[in-house]
């Protein structure tokens, strides 16, 4: 049986700065997957090239056997990945309704149509709702992004990633600068609405990755030390000499 | 529910009106009033690049007067050429063209996009002027309108009321449609990448073939303009595809305002009249109307669409700091 997705090898260099150097994990179907490491391990330069932001320098991504490395972020999209962004990357002046509903008529095959109203559509338009239930911006849907709160950007942009039904789904530090309280209410949101899809989570919340994910990969110097279960993660002397011991 | 039938009733009112002008208005302000619905659909079409898209074009004028230059040579060269295949001809001329070019500049945004249409613009005013045999160069060429043939019967179009009504039913319908158009999928696609290009990557959009797309079609929206432009003159220079029309068309569109649909329309209105009211009165009118610009750029960078969306805000609607956020959130 051939994996669901394979991170083969690795290479990444910015003109000679080697940011990565040999990336190298696997993560199954249904797996929640969490990538941790210090500060400038990589982590969000890997989550780009999975998600087709950038292309390696070398290597090979195999999603369900296929090499998907270097293809372009919207054919990605298409063949079921969507990814979040660490830094809110939503459409500010639009109402939180619309934010959603680019991405779900996109999923429907109504991108370039010229004749037929996507807010007209009634099957579109209850998809956006039940998303925007899930996550619980129901409330605001007719405001604009801009006038939401922090913790209210950060779940639009998780809606935003839903918004295209993705199989597997890369959230990129979903919780950066929550409160505690906030990150809890996060946590058990993105448990709720990424059940049932694969899941690859960069962070940095040890709370968030040891409630989130079974298994974890640490990024450190541009390779993976070690990819395990949480519970071997947390014992592993080489993780807490890199990583957690220095926290 | 108001919302969506205010726009239909304008829509009806607008098209009402236009059906009585010929008998209301002399001969004089006909003609004006037939080069004024002409050169709204030119710059309704910038307006959706510009506006819309968020692309600065210098060379919107080269569909159309292209199609312009076309339509005269088509109908000069090709006897008996009915009126349907006189536009066919004129709009698919800038639909190929603009499906070349957009291919050449679909990765290129701001000043990259602005100098490289201008350049394309600058190429074929050149064309145009040096090409005497085919475009007549300076002296331009003279045409006489082809007959309206609707099957069933045909309609002379040599006077100037016959012409008005053709053109305000094909201008007409095709401005109602750029309207439609900014609802559609396709026009709210184009609206969220001048929002937020790298997001609609990530949901599965081709940013790059959109941007062709939506090039090519305000080309040939922009031709479709040329078209009419040569039959109501029944003659083109090469003022038509000059850098000039381009600028005319941009101050038509930033005068009238960017950020409203009906704004472009607002200001061919203004800028049309003035130009002839002008152009009656002192041969440097150009002055005045560059004057007028840099004036309005200055004190009313939104246009006089915005300046009456101001005034209307005040005197009709309740003071609600809340309202006239989500008011803009919707009309996206």
């Amino acid at each position: 049986m051939s994996d669901y997705l394979h991170i083969q090898n690795i290479h990444k260099d910015f003109s000679g700065l080697k940011v990565l150097t040999g990336v190298e994990f696997k993560v199954t179907e249904k797996e929640r997957h969490a990538v941790i490491g210090p500060n400038g391990a990589g982590k969000t330069t890997l989550l780009n090239i999975i998600s087709g932001k950038f292309k390696p320098s070398s290597g090979a991504i195999l999603f369900k056997g296929k090499d998907i490395s270097g293809k372009p972020p919207n054919v990605l999209n298409h063949y079921g990945l969507a990814r979040s962004f660490q830094i809110t990357n939503v459409f500010q002046e639009l109402s939180v309704f619309y934010n959603v509903l680019a991405g779900v008529r996109s999923h429907h095959g109504l991108r370039y149509n010229f004749f037929k109203m996507p807010d007209h559509d009634r099957n579109i338009c209850e998809k956006v709702e039940s998303i925007l239930e899930d996550v619980g911006l129901v409330d605001v849907k007719d405001q604009p992004a801009s006038s939401l709160s922090y913790g209210q950007q950060r779940a639009l942009e998780i809606a935003i990633t839903l918004s295209t039904d993705p199989e597997l789904i890369l959230l990129d530090e979903p919780t950066a600068g929550m409160t505690r309280e906030e990150t809890n209410q996060a946590i058990q949101m993105i448990d709720k609405v990424t059940a049932g899809h694969t899941l690859i989570i960069i962070e940095h919340d040890m709370e968030v990755v040891f409630s989130l994910a079974n298994i974890i990969s640490v990024l450190h110097y541009g390779t993976i030390l070690v990819s395990d279960t949480p519970e071997k993660i947390r014992n592993d002397q080489r993780v807490k000499d890199a990583y957690l011991g220095e926290g | 529910m108001k919302q969506k039938i205010m726009p239909l009733i304008t829509i009806i009112a607008l098209f009402l009106l236009g059906i009585f002008m010929p008998v209301i208005l002399k001969q004089y302000h006909l003609n004006m009033l037939t080069e004024i619905i002409i050169f709204a659909l030119f710059a309704v079409s910038y307006n959706l690049l510009l506006g819309y898209a968020g692309l600065l074009s210098f060379g919107h004028a080269m569909f159309f007067g292209l199609s312009a230059f076309v339509t005269a040579i088509a109908i000069i060269h090709i006897p008996g050429l009915s009126l349907w295949n006189v536009i066919l001809i004129g709009v698919g001329a800038a639909v190929i063209v603009g499906f070349i070019i957009g291919g050449l500049l679909l990765r290129h945004k701001g000043s990259y996009f602005a100098l490289l249409t201008l350049a394309f613009n600058a190429l074929f005013y050149a064309i145009a002027t040096k090409w005497h045999s085919v475009t007549g160069g300076d002296d331009g060429l003279s045409i006489t309108r082809p007959g309206l043939d609707l099957g069933f019967t045909s309609i002379p179009l040599d006077s100037l009321t016959n012409f008005y009504y053709l053109t305000l039913v094909i201008m007409g319908a095709a401005i109602v449609f750029c309207w439609y158009f900014t609802h559609t999928a396709m026009g709210k696609t184009v609206l969220l990448m001048r929002e937020n290009e790298e997001r609609m990557k990530f949901l599965g959009f081709n940013t790059n073939i959109s941007r062709l797309i939506l090039f090519t079609f305000t080309g040939a929206l922009a031709g479709l303009a040329g078209v009419f432009y040569t039959l109501h003159f029944q003659f083109v220079s090469i003022s038509a595809i000059s850098p000039d029309m381009t600028t005319a068309v941009l101050l038509m569109v930033f005068v009238g305002g960017t950020k409203k649909f009906w704004g472009p329309l607002l200001g061919v209105f203004v800028y049309i009249i003035l130009q002839n009211y002008l152009s009656n009165i002192t041969d440097r009118w150009p002055l005045v109307i560059g004057v007028i610009f840099v004036l309005m750029v200055l004190y009313v960078p939104g246009g006089l669409s915005d300046v009456i969306m101001n005034v209307w805000q005040r005197f009709f609607e309740k003071k609600d700091n809340n309202g006239g956020k989500s008011a803009t959130a919707e009309e996206v």
